[in-house]
């Protein structure tokens, strides 16, 4: 099952490492061979991750990753990193996914619809017409909500904010289920660094379409300063956008069809998120959201 | 776990198959959604699902246990003994030894240090409220043949059984009283801190459990301590163990730490003041000055 999963993706388990299936074998002939024929002559990076607090249940099945480079078009595997299974292969809370977009959403959102009451709309002070002896229906102003011109009955009134705070536990698990959602559908990419060797688009549209990523990409780095050859490569395109590993959210991840992290970011967000699983004082967290909280 | 592991796997593997997860394609559980607006037609129309008349749509729903007349079965007998005085008893939520066990085995509690109801309250697992008449812990004996720790603990009660236990470990125990506002201060202290309060003097039990804490038997804080070393030889031979010498423990000072009988934090007394932001203790003028202020203040609040 766990080679299913895996395409270019393999699972290490020790023992089994050299008498693993053909699949695996494959994979390892092909990226020897192009890492032979590559020109650089940096050993691999070979990153099996040491978590010292948040260690598996089962190291068994905690994610490979190829890292892959972003200094030329073609792919090359400059290393392979591990990934922890309680961030990167969790239970893909589809649900949960959905009420983050949806916090994502409102949170931020106030509504500017407005409509005025009769008392705001002008005139209608005076009683249109005699209670009686007149054959028509009674009423005391032209402003009514029965009439034409007149006020609204329960309209929008501005403004009107819809905000609110999703749990914190459910924002986190947003994290988690996003990350394993793109990691099982082969929606997310490892690469090295953030350094393209030129300042062209161009160079970052014939990568795109060279490695099957996108159409829209997301980058996301440890810092919030990136090289200056990569911002100005994807300034002008509008479907490549770049984010510091600390703004990265639910809505940016689901928004862009391609997850591109660097070693740093994943190990950032690695360690933040296994730091809020795992925290002690999760209780104080739990609470109600209140304003002025810090 | 591992169920939740091989689903977590089983849905991987299927996310596989599937189309890509996007803003367009996902939504709600399906009746996880109340319509905030009632329908008109067939289904929901009508009366809205609140019946006929009555309560059902006025809300004015009958006092619980009202009858609609009948003798109620509330007030059908008499008397009911066993419940007298239930808003003023003193509560104790139990804590058993295997949590106890569990919460030292995952690093929540030192066992290196004295353990209180500021310790187990810091673990953010277990919680006081003294205000709905909770005084304290009382150690239960489940998980008794796990308890492994040698550990000096002060609980508010404990069956001898629990301080069986803990002796055969070479560890120490005592059963303390603290009124509710001591305990306040105690459950959070760093809000009682940050209050400006002086820390509360603790006060004496009240005159029924005065029997209880005065009682070797149980290990009390305000009774003899050669009458304790008494009991705990008399607790060995009833169980049949031998009591390790705890004089020749290497953790002996820590083992024999006890708070005076109207002290609420070890190291710091009461009457004093803590400066958390400028990290000073202000004592009162009755108190001599010690060098180990800030050791002192380290204790206290760790």
């Amino acid at each position: 099952m766990l080679n299913l999963l895996n395409k270019t993706k393999c699972i290490l388990i020790p023992n089994l490492r050299k008498t693993a299936s053909r699949a695996t074998h494959d994979v390892v002939k092909e990226s020897s061979s192009e890492v032979a024929v590559s020109k650089t002559t940096t050993a691999p990076l070979i990153l099996p991750q040491n978590w010292p607090q948040y260690e598996p249940m089962n190291r068994a099945v905690s994610r490979q990753v190829w890292i892959e480079n972003i200094d030329d078009v073609p792919e090359r595997k400059v290393g392979i990193i591990e990934l922890h299974p309680d961030v990167f292969a969790t239970q893909p809370r589809v649900d949960v996914i959905q009420e983050n977009i949806e916090w994502q959403r409102k949170y931020r959102y106030v509504s500017f619809a407005h409509t005025k009451t009769r008392a705001e709309v002008r005139g209608g002070g005076r009683k249109p017409w005699p209670q009686k002896g007149m054959g028509r229906a009674r009423h005391g102003s032209i402003r009514s909500p029965l009439f034409r011109g007149g006020g609204v009955a329960h309209g929008p009134r501005s403004p009107t904010t819809h905000f609110y705070m999703l749990p914190f536990y459910k924002r986190v698990m947003g994290l988690t289920a996003t990350l394993s959602v793109k990691l099982a559908q082969d929606d997310l990419h490892v690469i090295d660094t953030v350094d393209v060797p030129t300042q062209d688009p161009q160079f970052i549209k014939e990568l795109i379409k060279e490695r099957n990523w996108g159409p829209s990409v997301l980058i996301v780095d440890r810092d919030d300063i990136f090289p200056e050859n990569i911002s100005y490569a994807t300034d002008a395109l509008s479907y490549v956008n770049l984010m510091p590993s600390y703004g990265l959210n639910t809505y940016s991840m689901l928004k862009h069809d391609t997850l591109v992290l660097t070693v740093n970011a994943v190990k950032h967000i690695e360690e933040r998120l296994l730091y809020q699983l795992h925290r002690t004082d999760a209780i104080k967290k739990q609470g109600k959201f209140k304003l002025d909280q810090v | 776990m591992a169920h939740l592991r091989e689903s977590a796997e089983k849905a991987l593997k299927m996310l596989r198959t599937l189309p890509r997860v996007q803003i367009g394609n996902i939504r709600p559980n399906p009746n996880s959604k109340k319509n905030t607006k009632r329908g008109r037609a067939q289904h929901s129309g009508d009366k809205h699902g609140a019946g006929n008349k009555g309560s059902g749509q006025r809300q004015n729903y009958m006092r619980i246990g009202y009858e609609t007349g009948n003798n109620p079965f509330y007030l059908r007998f008499p008397y009911e003994p066993y419940y007298k005085g239930h808003h003023l008893r003193r509560q104790y939520p139990p804590l058993s030894l295997l949590q106890l066990q569990v919460l030292l085995d995952t690093n929540r509690i030192d066992p290196k240090q004295p353990i209180d109801v500021t310790t187990l309250c810091n673990t953010g697992l277990l919680n006081l409220q003294p205000a709905s008449m909770e005084y304290g812990f009382q150690l239960t004996d489940d998980g008794i043949d796990r308890f492994k720790a040698k550990i000096c603990i002060e609980v508010q009660h404990a069956k001898e059984s629990v301080i069986a236990a803990i002796e055969k470990n070479g560890g120490v125990i005592r059963t303390a009283y603290y009124d509710p506002r001591s305990l306040q201060a105690m459950v959070n202290p760093q809000k009682w801190f940050e209050k400006g309060e002086p820390i509360p003097r603790r006060l004496l039990p009240p005159q029924d459990a005065v029997e209880y804490y005065a009682s070797a038997k149980n290990r009390g804080y305000l009774a003899d301590p050669e009458e304790i070393s008494k009991e705990r030889l008399v607790l060995a031979q009833k169980y049949g163990y031998e009591l390790p010498r705890i004089e020749d423990d290497p953790d002996y000072e820590m083992l024999i730490s006890q708070k005076d009988a109207r002290q609420i934090f070890y190291g710091l007394e009461p009457g004093w003041v803590i400066g958390l932001r400028d990290k000073v203790i202000v004592k009162s003028k009755g108190f001599p000055e010690e060098p180990s202020n800030t050791k002192a203040k380290k204790d206290g609040t760790s």
